[in-house]
Order: C-alpha cells, then sequence, then structure tokens
C-alpha cells in the first residue's frame, strides 16, 4: 500500500494537500438554498447528454436516405436502445429548462453584476450553445418536422442582416436544405457544440472559482459567522450528488412514462400540413406568425443583444439615464413573462 | 440538512432510480420487433424498376410488395425479361422486356400448373370463335372495321388473338425512342381465360391469379370464377350463389382459410363450403387420408358436357404429345396407341387457323372415373347414398331436356335446313332460328346448369320451364309457319302433329277431367270460390 | 499561494466530522444505493453496445430458374445478410451453394472452371469442388468454405436459398 502511494505521489506531482485544500473550499451558507443548484444540474444533464450521446452515434448514421432508418432501428431492435434515446431525449429537455432556470437565478440575484460581467456572457454564451445543441440534435432524428423545422430556422438565419445569407448558407451546406446539412447538424451536434461548450464550460466555472460565488444574505436569516460557509467537499459534493441521482430518477420515470416516438420520415416533397418547432423555439414561431420575418428576426437579434451585454447596459442605463439598479428586476420579470406568454400561446396553435 | 441526511436522501433516491431501472428492464424484456408484415425484397436489377415504377405506377409496385413473390425476392424481370427479337420484346432502361407475361413465362417457375392448364378446356376458350356466338357479335352486333361487341364482350373471358399494328412492309411497328412494339389495341388489354399469346402459348394467368399480388384469397373465391361464368346462357355464379353450397360459402366466408399461404386443402384447411375452385380443381382429403392434390386441368372431374344442343357424357381422350380432347359417348372410343385425326389451333397473322393432323393416343379417362374423381370431394361432406342419388337426379334432368325438347327440336332444325327451308348461309334470318338458338343456348343451358349445382330455381322457372314455354308457345308454332310459308305444310303440319301426340305432349290437349277438378278445388281451397 | 483562494468569503473553521453509527450507516447506504443504481446503469450500456443479432426476415429467397446455372460454372449471389455466395452447378447437375468467404481471414474465393475448385487469392487458398481445403494456409488448418442449403424445385425448376 505504501509503494503504490509513493509511486502515485512520485509519478503524478501533485500538491495533494492543494487538493485537499480546494476540496475543503468554504461554500457561502447560502448555498444550502436548493435554488443555487441551478447550475450544477445542467452540468450533470450535459455529462449524462455527452455518455449517451456517445452511445447514440455507436447505431446512428447520419445519412438522409439511413438517418430515420437508424434512429428506428435503435428505437426498436437494439437493446435499451429506446431507453438510451429516451434519456438522452428527456435530458435534452430538462437541460434547456435548467439551463434558463439557472439564468433567472443569477439574473435576479444580481450576480451578473461587476466584476461577473464576463462570466454572464460566457453563461449566455452556453445558452446559446444548448439551444444550438437541441436544434441541431432534434434534426438528426430526420423526420418530417425535423426537416421541415430546418428549413424554417435556415430561413429565419438568412433573414438576418449582413450576415444572413453567409451564416445561412454555412448552416444549410448550400441554398436548400440536403444531405450536406445533415452532415453539418451532425457535425455542430458532436464535434462544435460539445467542444464549444467544454471550453465555455471550463471558463464559466473557473471564473466561478476565481470570483468566488456571490455572497448572498437573506433578511430572515441572522448572519451566522459560525456557519457563514460549509465545505465543498463533502457537504456540497453531497448535494450535488444527491441532484444528481434525483435527476436520474426522473429521467428514468420520464423515459418508461413518456418515450420519444419516432413521426414520419422526412420527404424534401412534401410540407405537413403543421409545421413546428420543439417547444424552447415556440416564442421565436409565435413572434413569426406575429410580425414579419424581418421585423420578428430583428427583434430576436436586439432581444439576444441585449441579454448577451446586459451587465453593461445596465450599466450605462444606471449611469446615463440614472435607471436605478431595481429595475432591472422589473424589466427582468417583464421580459420572462413576455417568453413565456409567447411560448404559451403557441402551445395552443399546435 | 446535514450531512448524513443527505446521505440518506442519496440512498433512498438511488433505491428509487434502482427501482425505475428494473422497470426498464422489464420493459426491455417485453420489447420485440414491431410484427409489420415482412417488406418486399428488391433484388439486383429489379431495383431500378422499382425505383421508377414506384413514381409512376405507384399502386402497381405496392400490389406486387404485398406478394408472395416479392416476400421471396421475385420481382420484375424475372417475369417481365423477354429475348431479343421476340416480337412483343423490346429494350427498356437497359433490358430487354415484354409487357406481356404469357403461360409460358409463369411456367419458368410454376411448370405442373401450367402443364395441367395449357392442356385444360380453359386454354381452348379462344377457339370457339367460329361459331354461332362469333357471329352474333361480330356480324349481328358488329359492323365492318368495328368489332367492338366481340372485342369488350366474348374476348374479354375467352380471350383474343393478340397481335400487333405492322406497316406496309408488313413488319410490325415500332414506337419511340426504345422501339417499343405497337399492339392492336383490339387485342390488348385482354386477358381473357384462353388468349393466345405471340409465343403460341394459350392463357393468361392473370385472369384467375390477378396481377400484381396474386392474391389466393382473390383465385379462390368464387366471385373469381364469376366474372365469366354468369350470364343467360351458363349462369353458374348465380346458380352457385342461390344453392346451399353459396349459402354456406357467404356466410362462413371468414372460415374458409381463403388466404392461406400454399396449399388449401378440403378436409384440412377449411371445411365450411365448397367454393368453384374447390369442386373443379383444387385438393381435398380423400376418405383413404391421402391427400388429392389440385390440378388446373378443370375438365378433369367433369362428367357431362353441358354445352351442345344435346347433352353427352364424356370420355377424355389423352395424347402423347400432351394434348387431350372430350369425346362423346356416342363415338366409340379409341384404343391406347390408335393414330387419331385431330386439329391444332394456333394463331397466324392474327387470326384463328384449324390446321388438321394426326396424335397418337396415349390413354382414355372414361366420364366414370371422371365423376368418380368428383365425387371424391363430395364425399368429404356428403355420404355415398347422397352423391350418387344426387346424381341420379342431375342425370335425370339433363336426360329429361335431351329426349323431350332437344333431340326433337335439334331433329326438326336439321330437317329444315336439309329441305331447303332453312339456309345455314343465314342462321337468324328466320324467327324460328333466334327461338331455337336460345331453347338450347340459353335456357336449356340454364336448367342443365342449375341441376348441376342444385340451384332449384335455375333448374325450373329459369330453366325447364322456359324451355318448355318457348318449345310449345314458339318454337313449334313458328316451325309451323316457317313451313306453311315456304309451302312445304303439307309435309309439316302432319308431323308436328305427330310428335304432339307423343305421350309427354299429350297434356297439350288437355287434362283429364279429374285432374281439371282437382286443379279448380286447390285454387277455390287457397284462394277461395271465384266471384258469382 | 495557490490561485484558487477563495477572496471574497473569509475562510472559517469547520467543526471537526464525528463518525457516529449513523454516519457509517448513511455513507454505507449512500455508497451501496449508487453502486447498485449506476452499476446497473452501466451494466444496460454494455449490453446496449453489443448489437442484436441480424435476423434474415425471410426463410426462403428465389435465387433464380434451374435453367440458368450453366453445369460447371459458378453463379455469384448475394443473400439478405450481406453474405456474398457461389452456387455452382456440377457436371451432375447437382447444385451447391457456398459462402464465397475464405476461412483463413476473410477474403472472397472465386471459382476455377477449368480445376474446377475455389481459389482465394489472399495467401493463395485452394479448396475443391465441395469446399475443402486442398493447399494454402486454409488447408493447414483443416478448413473448408462454409455450405449454404439450397431448394431445388426441379418439378417447377426454381432455385431457392434455405436462410436459418
Amino acid at each position: 500500500m505504501a509503494r503504490l502511494r509513493r509511486f502515485l505521489t512520485e509519478t503524478l506531482p501533485v500538491d495533494w494537500d492543494q487538493l485537499r485544500e480546494l476540496g475543503a473550499e468554504p461554500v457561502p451558507h447560502h448555498l444550502k438554498h436548493w435554488w443555487w443548484c441551478l447550475g450544477g444540474t445542467p452540468l450533470y444533464l450535459f455529462v449524462v447528454q455527452v455518455v449517451t450521446g456517445i452511445l447514440l452515434t455507436f447505431y446512428y448514421v447520419p445519412d438522409p436516405d439511413q438517418a430515420w432508418e437508424s434512429v428506428a432501428r435503435l428505437t426498436h431492435e437494439v437493446r435499451f436502445g429506446w431507453y438510451l434515446r429516451a434519456l438522452h431525449h428527456w435530458a435534452a429537455n430538462l437541460m434547456i429548462v435548467a439551463v434558463m432556470l439557472h439564468l433567472l437565478r443569477v439574473f435576479f440575484t444580481g450576480a451578473y453584476r461587476h466584476p461577473r460581467q464576463l462570466n454572464w456572457c460566457f453563461g449566455v454564451l452556453l445558452l446559446a450553445c444548448t439551444l444550438g445543441f437541441g436544434f441541431t440534435g432534434y434534426s438528426l432524428v430526420y423526420e418530417q418536422m425535423s426537416f421541415w423545422g430546418a428549413t424554417v430556422a435556415a430561413n429565419l438565419v438568412e433573414a438576418m442582416p449582413l450576415v444572413g445569407p453567409a451564416a445561412a448558407t454555412l448552416m444549410r451546406g448550400g441554398s436548400e436544405v440536403t444531405g450536406n446539412t445533415l452532415t453539418r447538424f451532425f457535425v455542430f451536434h458532436i464535434g462544435l457544440f460539445p467542444t464549444a461548450m467544454a471550453a465555455l464550460l471550463l471558463l464559466h466555472l473557473a471564473l466561478v472559482r476565481l470570483h468566488g460565488v456571490t455572497r448572498v444574505r437573506f433578511s430572515h436569516e441572522d448572519d451566522r459567522p459560525g456557519e457563514a460557509s460549509f465545505p465543498f467537499w463533502p457537504h456540497h459534493a453531497a448535494t450535488e450528488l444527491l441532484i444528481g441521482v434525483l435527476l436520474m430518477y426522473i429521467l428514468t420515470v420520464l423515459a418508461l412514462a413518456l418515450p420519444p416516438e419516432l413521426g414520419p420520415k422526412a420527404d424534401p416533397l412534401v410540407t405537413p400540413p403543421h409545421i413546428q418547432p420543439e417547444w424552447y423555439f415556440f416564442f421565436s414561431f409565435r413572434l413569426l406568425k406575429l410580425t414579419s420575418l424581418q421585423t420578428s428576426v430583428h427583434l430576436t437579434l436586439v432581444v439576444g443583444l441585449l441579454i448577451f451585454a446586459w451587465p453593461f447596459v445596465e450599466d450605462l442605463l444606471h449611469r446615463w439615464l440614472r435607471m436605478p439598479r431595481e429595475a432591472s428586476v422589473v424589466l427582468g420579470v417583464l421580459g420572462f413573462l413576455g417568453f413565456l406568454t409567447l411560448t404559451v400561446w403557441e402551445s395552443f396553435a399546435g | 440538512m446535514s450531512l448524513d441526511a443527505k446521505r440518506i436522501v442519496i440512498a433512498v433516491l438511488s433505491f428509487f432510480f434502482l427501482g425505475a431501472l428494473l422497470l426498464v428492464a422489464w420493459r426491455e424484456t417485453l420489447r420485440h420487433t414491431p410484427e409489420g408484415e415482412p417488406p418486399a425484397i428488391v433484388t439486383g436489377s429489379n431495383q431500378a424498376c422499382v425505383t421508377c415504377h414506384q413514381q409512376h405506377s405507384a399502386s402497381l409496385v405496392m400490389q406486387w410488395e404485398d406478394s408472395r413473390h416479392a416476400k421471396v425476392g421475385i420481382g420484375c424481370l424475372d417475369c417481365h425479361r423477354a429475348a431479343e427479337g421476340e416480337p412483343d420484346a423490346w429494350r427498356h432502361e437497359g433490358q430487354w422486356v415484354s409487357a406481356l407475361v404469357t403461360p409460358l413465362d409463369c411456367g419458368g417457375c410454376h411448370a405442373k400448373e401450367q402443364q395441367e392448364f395449357a392442356r385444360s378446356h380453359h386454354a381452348k376458350a379462344g377457339e370457339i370463335l367460329a361459331s354461332l356466338d362469333n357471329v352474333l357479335a361480330e356480324r349481328a352486333a358488329g359492323m365492318p372495321g368495328n368489332n367492338a361487341d366481340a372485342v369488350n364482350g366474348c374476348l374479354q373471358c375467352h380471350g383474343s388473338i393478340i397481335d400487333f399494328e405492322h406497316d406496309g412492309e408488313g413488319r410490325i411497328r415500332r414506337t419511340g425512342a426504345e422501339k417499343r412494339p405497337v399492339i392492336d389495341p383490339n387485342t390488348w388489354p385482354n386477358s381473357g381465360m384462353g388468349r393466345i399469346n405471340p409465343d403460341g402459348s394459350k392463357g393468361s394467368c392473370h385472369a384467375c391469379h390477378s396481377r400484381h399480388t396474386f392474391d389466393a384469397k382473390l383465385s379462390r373465391a368464387p366471385e373469381n370464377c364469376g366474372k365469366c361464368h354468369m350470364g343467360p346462357d351458363h349462369p353458374q355464379i348465380e346458380i352457385y350463389n342461390e344453392s346451399k353450397h353459396g349459402i354456406a360459402f357467404h356466410a362462413n366466408r371468414h372460415e374458409m382459410a381463403l388466404d392461406k399461404d400454399g396449399s388449401w386443402i378440403l378436409g384440412r384447411d377449411y371445411s365450411a363450403a365448397p367454393t368453384c375452385a374447390t369442386c373443379h380443381i383444387s385438393g381435398y382429403l380423400a376418405a383413404s387420408g391421402e391427400v388429392i392434390g389440385n390440378s388446373h386441368d378443370v375438365g378433369e372431374r367433369i362428367s357431362w358436357t353441358l354445352r351442345p344442343v344435346v347433352s353427352t357424357k364424356i370420355h377424355l381422350v389423352r395424347f402423347e404429345d400432351g394434348y387431350q380432347e372430350n369425346w362423346p359417348d356416342t363415338r366409340p372410343l379409341p384404343a391406347p396407341g390408335d393414330a387419331v385425326e385431330s386439329t391444332e389451333h394456333h394463331a397466324k397473322d392474327g387470326r384463328l387457323v384449324a390446321t388438321p393432323l394426326t396424335r397418337r393416343v396415349r390413354d382414355v379417362v372414361t366420364w366414370e372415373e371422371r365423376r368418380s374423381a368428383m365425387k371424391g370431394v363430395c364425399l368429404s361432406c356428403h355420404n355415398h347414398t347422397y352423391v350418387d342419388n344426387f346424381y341420379t337426379q342431375f342425370d335425370d334432368l339433363v336426360v329429361l331436356y335431351n329426349e323431350k325438347f332437344a333431340k326433337p327440336a335439334q331433329a326438326i332444325m336439321d330437317d329444315l335446313t336439309r329441305e331447303g327451308l332453312l339456309d345455314p348461309k343465314t342462321p337468324f334470318a328466320e324467327p324460328v332460328q333466334w327461338t331455337f338458338w336460345e331453347l338450347w343456348h340459353h335456357e336449356g343451358r340454364r336448367a342443365r346448369h342449375g341441376a348441376s349445382m342444385m340451384g332449384p330455381d335455375y333448374t325450373h322457372w329459369h330453366g325447364m320451364y322456359e324451355v318448355a314455354k318457348h318449345f310449345y308457345e314458339k318454337f313449334l308454332p313458328q316451325v309451323e309457319e316457317l313451313a306453311a310459308r315456304k309451302g312445304a305444310a303439307a309435309t309439316w303440319t302432319p308431323r308436328l302433329e305427330a310428335l304432339l301426340a307423343r305421350e309427354e305432349h299429350a297434356w297439350l290437349r288437355g287434362l283429364s277431367t279429374q285432374e281439371a277438378r282437382r286443379l279448380q278445388e286447390s285454387y277455390e281451397h287457397r284462394y277461395g270460390a271465384p266471384e258469382p | 499561494m495557490t490561485p484558487f483562494r477563495n477572496r471574497s468569503v473569509p475562510c472559517y473553521a469547520f467543526p471537526a466530522m464525528t463518525s457516529s453509527r449513523r454516519s457509517v450507516l448513511a455513507r454505507a447506504l449512500a455508497g451501496v444505493g449508487l453502486a447498485l443504481s449506476y452499476g446497473l446503469l452501466g451494466g444496460y450500456f454494455v449490453a446496449y453496445l453489443f448489437p442484436p443479432r441480424r435476423t434474415a426476415t425471410r426463410r426462403r429467397l428465389f435465387v433464380g430458374r434451374r435453367e440458368q446455372f450453366r453445369r460447371g460454372a459458378a453463379h455469384p449471389f448475394v443473400d439478405q445478410r450481406g453474405r456474398t455466395l457461389l452456387i455452382v452447378a456440377r457436371p451432375d447437375g447437382e447444385l451447391v451453394g457456398f459462402d464465397s468467404t475464405c476461412p483463413h481471414l476473410g477474403c472472397h474465393v472465386h471459382w476455377e472452371a477449368e480445376s474446377a475448385s475455389f481459389v482465394c487469392p489472399c495467401h493463395q487458398g485452394f479448396f475443391d469442388a465441395d469446399g475443402v481445403a486442398t493447399a494454402g494456409p486454409p488447408a493447414a488448418a483443416g478448413q473448408s468454405l462454409a455450405r449454404v442449403t439450397l431448394e431445388v424445385d426441379e418439378r417447377g425448376g426454381t432455385v431457392f436459398l434455405q436462410e436459418s
């Protein structure tokens, strides 16, 4: 045993003491509130997606003539294939929800403010990646909805000012959705987005560690200096582990109760009477129906940029227009309600 | 929440997770590949046909995909491949094909059925077109340059002679880049039973085994035969539907195993009722326990010919070259080895040509043997007495028709012709010729067929009643009128009187007083006395 | 000085943990629960990775008509499982079918009519008309070509492949 320990310490010259210190890193007391686990949740779900995603790639074939069939084979013939697909499907949906809730939590606790502006930006980029994952992943199934959803999305991208046509061509791999598109989406989904997400996650987590988690004091609590923090290991780690198992349980129950089925195969010649994207794009789809293509694209872009740059915008508004910082809360509530309204409205149209 | 509490919660949650995973395992054991119809197998060069024709004729391809052929990988070219040089062949998308698939093509795999069919009466269906039926369709109903009645009517059941359009030099006209031969539109489409094909074969398997699904349940169903075996001159399907056999079938259609794959044996696969195929073609479980297989030679179990003016029993004379003929029992039978005068029918330049030739007799199957083969089927449901007595009843009806009406009428017509009162060159000039025609060709056949398949109403009201009525009310008076018109009344009136003096016609002179009174009493009893 | 020291929150001493029986039980239960559940999940993942055996969906496959097979020649055919087969018509008329995959290292053999034998070009393996290896590495290992069952209907003139 001692020999093994000596071998490890000599071949892996890590400062173990430093690591232990790292593990014992004090975590602010307020993290005992479960809302603060909304950051770890999407991280865990991302791991689930990577694992299930790699496994799904063993059987998925990214070719227009075989994609749908390979998903069907996976769902119906491969051992536990339906379960893996269901896990992947539900983890995707839950991850998007978790990321959005995490964004809301960060926003409404003001944790985007100086000095954490950049981290907020990385977070918004992470949200964009997550949505990108959802969109490309759904398109890979190559159902009718996948194909036509991709067509509509590409048309939206094309309507963006200046970069629109180029971006759409890059996205589609051509001037229209073809086999090239499927290949590209596959690369985006298993190569580009995972790499971007991993890099952004690294930056995001590093910044969180460097800045420290924003200290928050709840008005109903006394300031209990003795218990103002607790060590990451094993306490917070146990919390995260708990959430992990809970998530696995929820995902499995969802997989059993609501396994994803397979719609009709994509037919480039037949547009189904009813196209609808996945729920997380309902707001955009409803906006499209309420306004023109140009208006909705521009509006979405503006709002997106506002969200991305909100720490700076808030600062500017505060300094130039003397807007109180609390106004952000109101604006945030309004924005979120707007998003909810559009989403729910579209869901009834379906 | 304390650390220990968290750990307990982790433990609890993980056991919940474990439970859910066990449910996943259970669901996995229940999972099986969806039981659908196994897909069609498209092999090699058939893929190109399917890909293109899926667009051009989607339902046709879908029908093929539903077929048993597709399930084992038999596709388009396996039937439609033709050899370069054949009159109906052309080069289509890199392959020599023909739209026509003849019994010889089907016989490449279904040799037994094709051989049986080729010697059967069905294969000869296209050879009837030199009869009075022909005159009626082409001359009475049709006109020069327009033979549409025969083309749409008779030929669609009996079969056309497939022919092509020719150019000025007598070569087959070809059209388009692929130089497709232009078929005479009056001869195709046609799936008549005795269609005469360019390759010399006779028949169309599609007549009963509709393409491209070649569905067994269609071929075994009585409606299939009913396309042709119906109508005023041979209402077999109507008779069947009237009969107890037909009633049993319609009530039990879904227990008939009509779509069973492979063999379809009475007494083993189904028992509820016979269809046309059951008695005339299909296999059955004999009393010995042996399975008697099916035969596409539909005449093997037939003992009477109910077609001609006067019915006879028929023997099957089989020749060494595979050909066979039905000989009436009035004709002396040949011995095996005898050389006999026979005929070969084939198409030449779009016309039917009959060539006399000599054939050597292989053996003879007597009418008794043929009847015995049919009885083998009956005995699956009925006992010997039942079956034998039925045949007694049936035979008696045919004899009744023969003796009382057919033979005397035929004799009269022969004599009228011989004496010059009727001209065979004008077969339908006189009313009596129409009457006689319908007497034997329509109601006379209806009566005989009705008795053959236990359709009482067809036997009597549609049959013998009309035979009797037309014989007495139309035929005989028309003979008399014709004779009088042609100045032969002196010979004919006494002759007709002598005929009517016979015992079977004596009722015309009047009923006895006793009979008349009994008749009156029975009506009064039933309907009441007439008003004073 | 590590770069990871938290600056915004003072570091408080944490009370030392006592290992009580409850603590041990809690740790044990959590450990067992996690191990079992994630272990089972891992088992499913492993099972998932073994592809289901592709069963041939049909028992019989039409190969061709009897007259298509010339005596002394081999007729290639690909079955539903993707196996490349060679069907040889013997001089006496009998049809025999072989999987053309060489049992040595999986190359495809071809038929040589003049010598009525199969030859594998990769390592010069030779097989006789019965598929038994006569020379080269397959012979050294006592191997032969895998046979396939053919159903020949002499009466109908059809040849079918029997898929197991």
